[in-house]
Order: C-alpha cells, then sequence, then structure tokens
C-alpha cells in the first residue's frame, strides 16, 4: 500500500519509523505547508515497511511518502 | 371477432421487452457484477412503483406472414416512480443492447427524459451505463434520407440545461459512460459513480490513435480521476449504495424551483450544546483541527440517533473546502466549510468552483447557507496563478453576494483577505467564535512583508517579528469586533446550535412569505 502526500509542502518531522505497526490514522510524518503542521496518517491498519522521505525535502501533491504493507 | 389476438400482441410485446438484450447479453452483464436497468430502476424506486413509458418501443421483425417473431427493445428505460412515497422520473441506457449505445426507439426515449421531468416538475435521476453514438449511424443512417435532423428542430441540450434551473437532477455512472451519456451524466445537481465505473469523452481506442497514450479507460476516466477532477461528486460502493446516495441527496429537496424545502419533524434537541466545540480549535495556529466535527456536532442527528444528518458532496474536488447538505431543526440547509488540513483551508480555483456551483445549487432550490469560516485566503504560489484561481474566486465570491437565500456564517477562527468575502452572504447572520481572527492577511505572513525594514533594523530582528506578530495578532481578536457590531454576537462554541437554529426559524419564515421559483443570474468573472 502506497501512502501519498495530498499536498505541497515540506517535512517538518518524521513521526513513525520503518518497521512500525500502525493503526489507521497514525501519524506517519507531519508536513509543514501554509504555516501549518499537517499530519500524513496510515489509510488503513499495516507495518510501515519504507520511508520515502527525510526531514526537510520538498514534498509535491501525490508523491509518495510511505510504503505499507 | 373480438380484440383477443391484438390483445395477445401486446403481452407477447412486453415479455419481449423485458428480455432486454437477451438472456446471454443479461448473462454476461450479471459476470461483470452490474445489474441491469430494469434491475437498477427496482433498487432505486419503491417496490412496484415503476410506471413505464414506451415499454412497447423497440424495433420489431416479422416473418413473410407479417407475424411478429422477434423485438429489439428500445435500450432506454424510462418512466415514472416513487422514491420514500415521492414522484420522480428516471431513465437509463439498457448496456445488454448495443452497449447502450442508442438504437433508433432508445434515442426517442432519452431525448424525451428531460422534456418530461420539465412537463411535470419532478426530481429527475438518470442511470447511466453506455456510449455515444456510433459511427455507423443509429440506424444504417448512411442508407437513410433525409439525412439528419431538420434545421429548426430543437437541440436536446435545450432541456437539458433547462432542468438544472427546474428540478433536481442526480445522476448515476455504473458502467463505462462515454460521449453523449457522459455529457448528460454531469448535467446534474449531483453524481456519483460506482468503483468500476469510468467517465470518459472518448474511449481508448480513440485516444490511442489520436495522442498515442495507451491507457485503460478506468486509467482515462475511472473514479481516482473523476472525483478529482469535480466531473463525479461522490463515490459509491456498490450499485445499491449509488441509488441510496441519490435517494439521501433527494430527501433534502423539494420536487421543484417553485416549491419550498419540507420540514421534517426534528427528534434532535435545539438547545443542544456540545463541550467538545469549547476547545476543538488549538490555541497554536500551527496545528489544525477537523473542521468536520464541528459541523457534526451543530448539524441535527440522524433521527435514529447515531451519527450525523450531514450529507458530503464532492470531498475529493477543492478538498479545501467542505460542501454538504444537511438538516438543522428539522429544515434541509446548505453547509460551507473550510478544512484547514489541505493548504490551511485556502481556496484553490477548484475550491472556488466548488463552491460557486453548490451556492448557485442551494440557491436553486432554496436551501439556507450555513458557512463555518476559517479561510486564510486564496491559494498562493504559481500552481494557483497558473490555475486563474484569482478569476474562479472573484466568481465564487460573486455568486456568494448574489445569493438570494437566508446566510449565516460562524467565524471559527480565520477570515483573511478577499477570499473570506466568499463566507458571508448579503444580510447574513455573523456569529463568532473566540478563537476567530480577522484581517486582511495573517499575521504571519503581513508582518514579514509590512514591517521588513524596522525587523532587519531591530537588534533582534526574530525577537522584533514575533513582538510585532503578537501585538498584530491581539488587533485581529474578535472582541473589539464584537464591540463595534460587526459581527451579531461573539458566542461561546458550544451555543452554535442554538444560536444558529433560533436565526434559521425567523430567517425560513420571512424567506416563504415570498413565491418561490428558479434562479437565474448574468455573467460573472
Amino acid at each position: 500500500m502506497q501512502v501519498k502526500s495530498e499536498i505541497a509542502g515540506s517535512v517538518w518531522k518524521t513521526i513513525a519509523e520503518t518497521g512500525a505497526d500502525m493503526a489507521a490514522d497514525d501519524v506517519i510524518i507531519i508536513l509543514e505547508s501554509m504555516k501549518m503542521e499537517i499530519p500524513v496518517v496510515a489509510p488503513k491498519a499495516g507495518k510501515l515497511t519504507q520511508l520515502h522521505i527525510a526531514e526537510g525535502d520538498m514534498i509535491a501533491e501525490g508523491q509518495l511518502i510511505a510504503t505499507m504493507e | 371477432m373480438n380484440w383477443d389476438k391484438d390483445i395477445d400482441e401486446i403481452k407477447q410485446r412486453r415479455k419481449l421487452a423485458k428480455q432486454q438484450g437477451g438472456k446471454e447479453a443479461v448473462k454476461t452483464h450479471h459476470a461483470k457484477g452490474r445489474l441491469t436497468i430494469r434491475e437498477r430502476v427496482d433498487t432505486l424506486l419503491d417496490k412496484n412503483s415503476f410506471d413505464e413509458i414506451g415499454e412497447g418501443a423497440g424495433v420489431p421483425a416479422y416473418n413473410e406472414a407479417g407475424k411478429l417473431t422477434d423485438f429489439q427493445p428500445a435500450n432506454f428505460i424510462l418512466g415514472f416512480g416513487q422514491i420514500n412515497g415521492r414522484k420522480v422520473i428516471v431513465g437509463g441506457e439498457d448496456f445488454t443492447v448495443r452497449g447502450g449505445s442508442p438504437n433508433p426507439a432508445g434515442l426517442r426515449k432519452s431525448v424525451y427524459t428531460e422534456r418530461l421531468a420539465l412537463q411535470y416538475k419532478v426530481p429527475l435521476i438518470r442511470l447511466h451505463e453506455g456510449g455515444g453514438g456510433s459511427v455507423g449511424g443509429t440506424n444504417n443512417e448512411k442508407d437513410r434520407r433525409p439525412l439528419g435532423d431538420p434545421v429548426f428542430s430543437q437541440s436536446r441540450f435545450v432541456p437539458l440545461a433547462e432542468t438544472l434551473s427546474s428540478v433536481p437532477v442526480a445522476s448515476a455512472a455504473l458502467g463505462p459512460v462515454a460521449g453523449l451519456p457522459a455529457a448528460r451524466l454531469v448535467a446534474s445537481h449531483f453524481t456519483v459513480m460506482t468503483e468500476n465505473a469510468a467517465v470518459l469523452i472518448a474511449g481508448p481506442q480513440v485516444v490511442k490513435r489520436a495522442l498515442g497514450h495507451d491507457m485503460t479507460k478506468e486509467e482515462l476516466g475511472g473514479p481516482q480521476v473523476h472525483l478529482a477532477s469535480g466531473a463525479i461528486d461522490n463515490l459509491a460502493t456498490d450499485e445499491a449504495d449509488a441509488m441510496a446516495q441519490i435517494s439521501r441527496f433527494l430527501s433534502f429537496l423539494p420536487d421543484n424551483a417553485w416549491a419550498y424545502p419540507e420540514k421534517l419533524a426534528c427528534q434532535d434537541k435545539a438547545d443542544r450544546c456540545e463541550d467538545m466545540l469549547a476547545d476543538i480549535v488549538p490555541t497554536n495556529r500551527r496545528q489544525p483541527f477537523q473542521m468536520r466535527k464541528i459541523i457534526e456536532a451543530v448539524v441535527d442527528k440522524h433521527d435514529d440517533g447515531k451519527g450525523s444528518s450531514f450529507f458530503e458532496m464532492s470531498r475529493k474536488y477543492g478538498p479545501s473546502l467542505i460542501t454538504g447538505l444537511a438538516r438543522l431543526d428539522g429544515e434541509s440547509v446548505g453547509i460551507i466549510g473550510n478544512d484547514c488540513m489541505y493548504y490551511a483551508g485556502a481556496m484553490t480555483a477548484a475550491a472556488a468552483q466548488k463552491l460557486r456551483r453548490f451556492v448557485d445549487f442551494c440557491n436553486s432550490f432554496h436551501l439556507p447557507i450555513v458557512s463555518l469560516v476559517d479561510e486564510p485566503g486564496f491559494m498562493i504560489g504559481p500552481d494557483s496563478e497558473k490555475a486563474g484561481t484569482i478569476r474562479h474566486g472573484t466568481a465564487a465570491i460573486s455568486a456568494v453576494l448574489q445569493s438570494r437565500v437566508p446566510w449565516a456564517s460562524v467565524q471559527v477562527l480565520k477570515a483573511f483577505g478577499v477570499a473570506a468575502q466568499a463566507h458571508f452572504g448579503p444580510d447574513g447572520y455573523v456569529l463568532s467564535w473566540p478563537s476567530a481572527a480577522s484581517g486582511a492577511l495573517p499575521v504571519e505572513g503581513g508582518v514579514a512583508v509590512a514591517f521588513a525594514r524596522e525587523i532587519a533594523a531591530a537588534d533582534d530582528p526574530a525577537a522584533r517579528q514575533k513582538e510585532l506578530e503578537d501585538m498584530l495578532a491581539a488587533s485581529q481578536s474578535p472582541f473589539p469586533r464584537a464591540e463595534g457590531l460587526s459581527v451579531h454576537e461573539i458566542i461561546d462554541p458550544r451555543e452554535t446550535r442554538p444560536k444558529l437554529i433560533s436565526w434559521l426559524r425567523l430567517a425560513v419564515a420571512a424567506m416563504q412569505t415570498a413565491s418561490p421559483g428558479p434562479y437565474l443570474t448574468g455573467m460573472r468573472p
């Protein structure tokens, strides 16, 4: 399962670590966009297998943030 | 001598019409996980309420003795029926005959649909699955003379356009929908599509030939594309859900533009105050909150006590703005709210077009509007400029200020810039939460620009910027505005529902002193 960002912004903080078991709506990272802290959350429960971004990265709309299974 | 033979033939013809494209075609259709048009109509309507029009229309085949041997029914099913006891007209293509591409009788019935809705002024529902015209014509057109429609005939798009200001129109895409059926689909106030539907101007083969793109019809026009494009409002989990969403949508509306929506008995208390509203907005302006939770706490609960009456539409299109229908004190209302999870709730070009369409829709069917405001302004940046946001945004503001329905605005947090105007209708009732902040633009951006020299010259520029920001944030407070009667009332957020209901009772009584009718406006930016 691919988790994509619905907005553009920069990665303010990564919250979850690779390998973590996530529940639905658990926060993966927090983006800074339009001067607000916007969480990117797990759409469903599952294991976070890969984070494709790092803190400080600029993110485009639709960009791949994480892979879950 | 009597009429028995002819009466028998009527029976036989009705039986043949019900066969649709034949057993094999129906089987193939079911194997794709789809219902036939007749099954769809039965799912949508109250039991046994379908009153068909033109069941006998079709293409007959006769033997040498002149006896009817076969009959290809019109591949568009049309008729009146009832949804929760209310009269509607319903029509849709029969995909099992020619893949829904019109046969001559099907075309006539299809074109008649909107005219019937206009004549009897009842809500119109179209259940689409089919293609448009074939290059071969509707029926061996190359041999037909005279060719084409006479120049004085009326375009089918005349009644299609007129329905939108006259009766509620809801349509579903329940399979591939292309060409003319796709155009009719979107000529609606509400559109819903199933997961396995696709909406296309032209299919994959035509696209490949013209542009070289090798794409499936789902990639070209599946739900992922059209929920975001705004062509389709909502996704349905299956066909039954699509019908349920159409029924729910229509439940908020009058039969036509010449009537007001019906008020329902309301089980939910008018003075219900939800404690969670008191601290749902974070004091830290960088942190977002869930506007939908506010909406759900304020509007009526479902009569079963579970969930809310809020029915959201177009969630994936222009998602910084929330639009939907709800009941408040049993009255139908349109709800607007900013969603700060998307670009702080800023108005994008898509959000502006969504707002304009929604406000025009509410005006067409006399729905008071409640706006929950957290507007930071128009979306900024190169993408927003390229999208022409300023023009779409100004058109939305024009639509709001041309509005003639009662309008209430609850300023939850931000109301900044020109875009804030899109949340306050004419002669509106304005409530302000203590968290409200208004001005030309948010302090965080504005201070750095307006006081650039002063900040640069300070011994500690960061400290001076913070000081200026705090000072200006205080000036954006709602209290001085309440003192100046710039808002009707500054309220405890928990009082939002009772305050809105008190206003709505007055506003609806005042609105209904006038005779309702279609809503037509002039040109906008």
